[in-house]
Order: C-alpha cells, then structure tokens, then sequence
C-alpha cells in the first residue's frame, strides 16, 4: 500500500528528571484503521499521546502526525484530529449549548445535523450548566464535540473508564456510527483504553507498551489466530505433559490448560492421541493477550 | 435476520459474517430478494468495526450470494452462482476435506460421517421446503 501513515512515531524518548516515561517506542498507523494502544497504568500511553498532540515535548526522537510534525505545525496537526482524554473538563458556567458553540468556532466545519442527533440520542439539555453534568453525561458531551468537526484522526485516551456499561456501549456505538459514517480512508481511530474487551470489535490492529517500550504490534485477527487456548479433559490424571513447542501449559488434575503459538493445530493433534475426554480450543482475546503480552512478547510462532 | 460474532472462534469477524449469511441463505431463513441490514445500523449493534462488515459484504458479492443495489441496499441473489461446476467443486472440496479432518480427530468412521452428511443434506431441504 502506498499509503502515509497518519501517525508515524519513531524511537520516542521523554524524561520526566530520571523516569523514562516513553523509552525508544515506535508505531505506525495507516489511514483508515481503529489502532489500540494497550498497556498497564505508567506505561507511557498518555505521555504519548501527549507528544502527538504538542502538550509535550519528546526528549528526543520524532513524532509524525499526518506527516507533520506536532511542534513546527501544531495548528496544521490539531485543526484535522480531535481528542478525548479520560477526564473531561468544561467551563462549567457555560451550558451544553455554549459548550458546543464554543468548540464549533476553533473549527473550519461542523456538522450540525450530527450534533443535533448525537444531543437526542444521549438525551442532553441543550441549557445544562457543563458543571451539573455527570461524568458521563460530560464525556458524552466530549464526544459530540470530537466526532462533529469530522476530524481524519480520532485520539481517545481512556475514553470509557469510569462509565456505566450503558454509557459505554453508547459510545463505542457512536464512534462506529457516528464517525466511521464518513469517507472510510479518512477516519482513523488511535484509542488507549484498559477496557479492552469492549473495543474488541472495533480494533484491527494495536500495540501493546510496557514500561516506555513496545512489546507487542499485531494484527487483531493474526493475534486471535496465533494465540489460542486448548483445554483438554482426561479420564485420569495425566502424567507430566511435554506439550511440543507450548508456550505455556497449565495442569490441574485431569485438567490441562496450554497456550499455543501458532501450533494450536499440532497441538489439538498431538493431545488427541493421549485420547482425552473433552478437548477445545478458543482463541484468546485482545484483553488475554494483553494480560499475558509478557510471556507472549518475542515467541516466535 | 441476526447476526452474531464470537471472537473465541478464532476466525476473523468479517467471515463469520460472510458464514451465517451463506448459513441463512442454505437454510431458507433469508429467500432471494430479501434484504440485508445496512451497514452502519449492523455494525453498531454488533460493535464492529464497519469495515468488518463493508469486507464481509464484498466478499458475498464477490461469491455471487447477495447484490447491492446502488441506493437501495443489499439483496440475496437467487441460487445462480457465476461460478461454473468444476469451479464451484473445487470450492467445496476445500470444505469437504476439513470436514474429514475434524471427523478423523474426532473418531469418527467413514459410515457415520456419510450419514450425518445425508442427515444434514435432509435438514436443509425440509428446511427450505417449508413454505
């Protein structure tokens, strides 16, 4: 594909004194894709998004978004993508209505029909003071105002926590519906979330970080295909299991649990033979593969 | 007709799409001319990416299982497939010897697996009889 990447990041260093916050971490993400970006609370996921959106400086290394770079041409970079970071804040004087007003006029467009059926769908009283909103009621209102200038990126950073389940759902299916409802090349998702599970659908490709560093870049459906789950049953207790090539094995009784990479058909073979009572195989979902991204990280399949 | 997605399978959203509306079609539970979801309303309600389920769309268009109909929609064609029959043999051999696979890990005897295809051959035809 010859295709620019809309955000291109390359061995990015921040200090914060002696904390490497992001240490040597590199990504790309191509126009049109939902990106996750997963990793454990001080992995260096918000200082990230924090460089892509010049409210930090990288120590070193570069940060690319939509070929620019965010410190030279910060009006060029933020005019094309909107952000909604976990905690949203509004002057809590102005209303719901002032609010939008407000951040209609840093915008070049703004779609009116889409704030009037995202304010019906999520039930917001246009003449609500920001300050009486509930949290969810505020993220809501962050994302009206992220998904109606129609931006080419969407940055989410932990958009989700601290939500009811409903007001979750309601904002995943937003973004599908809402924002994705435009020219498909032009509506690239990059989303750092621990809910993991929920975004599942929606995410084709992410990275996971750990400690400032990447561990982890795959496809979502080469990673569900590559790592799965097999459970097997026997009628006895069995002795030790050398699974071939496992990438770990679990054994509880006549239960066995092993996780395969790559070789799930090898192994369902391999556990027939032994001739168990019940055996399948699932694969693991992003959130297990996140959950077990260390042990995972540099296997090869 | 409804659509779920199970992410355990293993296989990829957008096929699992492509199968149940293959499943549904074999099965009479969608006739020809009838009318598919629309892409936005599927994809929200199944939480999927909606290219997931623009792919899975082009893919039965591709096979020749449903039409778009520019402004209208996606439609199930009747049984014609462009396809010609060595072509559409050859498609099913891939899914026959899977099948003899699995039976095989299984333990299951060629006699029976003959069998549970006829059963299965006589499940779909009363299905579709029906009126």
């Amino acid at each position: 594909m010859n295709t620019n990447p809309v955000i291109e990041i390359k061995d990015l260093h921040r200090r914060y004194g002696k904390l490497e916050a992001v240490n040597g971490l590199g990504l790309s993400v191509q126009p049109g894709r939902c990106y996750g970006f997963f990793g454990r609370n001080g992995a260096g996921k918000t200082t990230t998004i924090k460089c892509l959106l010049n409210l930090l400086r990288p120590t070193s290394g570069s940060v690319r978004v939509f070929g620019l770079d965010p410190q030279q041409n910060e009006v060029g970079v933020k005019s094309r993508l909107a952000y909604v970071p976990d905690a949203v804040a509004f002057y809590p004087w102005m209303t719901v209505r002032d609010t939008l007003d407000y951040l209609a006029s840093f915008r070049a467009s703004w779609n009116r029909d889409m704030e009037n059926d995202l304010l019906g769908r999520f039930g917001l009283n246009e003449s609500q003071k920001a300050s009486d909103l509930s949290k969810g009621q505020k993220t809501q209102l962050a994302l009206i105002g992220a998904i109606c200038p129609e931006p080419e990126l969407l940055v989410l950073d932990e958009p989700t926590s601290g939500l009811d389940p409903i007001v979750r759902r309601e904002f995943i299916q937003t973004v599908i519906g809402a924002y994705q409802s435009g020219d498909a090349e032009k509506r690239t998702v990059f989303v750092s979330t621990h809910l993991i599970s929920e975004f599942e659908g929606l995410i084709d490709e992410f990275t996971i970080i750990e400690q400032g560093r990447e561990l982890l870049t795959m496809e979502s459906d080469a990673a569900r295909e590559r790592f799965k789950k097999i459970r097997a049953r026997f009628t006895q207790p069995p002795a030790s299991l050398q699974a071939p090539g496992a990438l770990q094995v679990r054994q509880e009784g006549r239960e066995v649990e092993i996780l395969a990479n790559g070789n799930s058909e090898e192994l369902v073979a391999w556990l027939q033979n032994l001739h168990p009572e019940d055996l399948r195989a699932e694969s693991l979902s992003l959130e297990e593969i996140f959950v077990a991204s260390k042990a995972l990280a540099g296997s090869k399949p | 007709m409804l659509f779920h997605i199970d992410f355990k399978t293993g296989k990829p959203a957008y096929l699992q799409l492509v199968d149940q509306v293959r499943y549904a079609a074999a099965s009479g539970a969608l006739r020809a001319g009838d009318s598919l979801p629309s892409i936005r309303p599927l994809a929200e309600e199944l939480r999927v990416n909606r290219n997931t389920v623009a792919k899975a769309y082009a893919e039965l268009e591709s096979q020749g299982v449903i039409e778009t109909i520019p402004g209208k929609g996606c439609f199930l064609k009747d049984g014609n497939t462009p396809f010609t029959k060595p072509v559409r043999q050859k498609l099913l051999l891939k899914e026959i010897d899977e099948a003899v696979v699995t039976a095989h890990h299984l333990q299951v005897d060629r006699s029976d697996f003959l069998a549970l295809v006829k059963e299965r051959l006589d499940y779909f035809e009363s299905k579709k009889e029906r009126p």
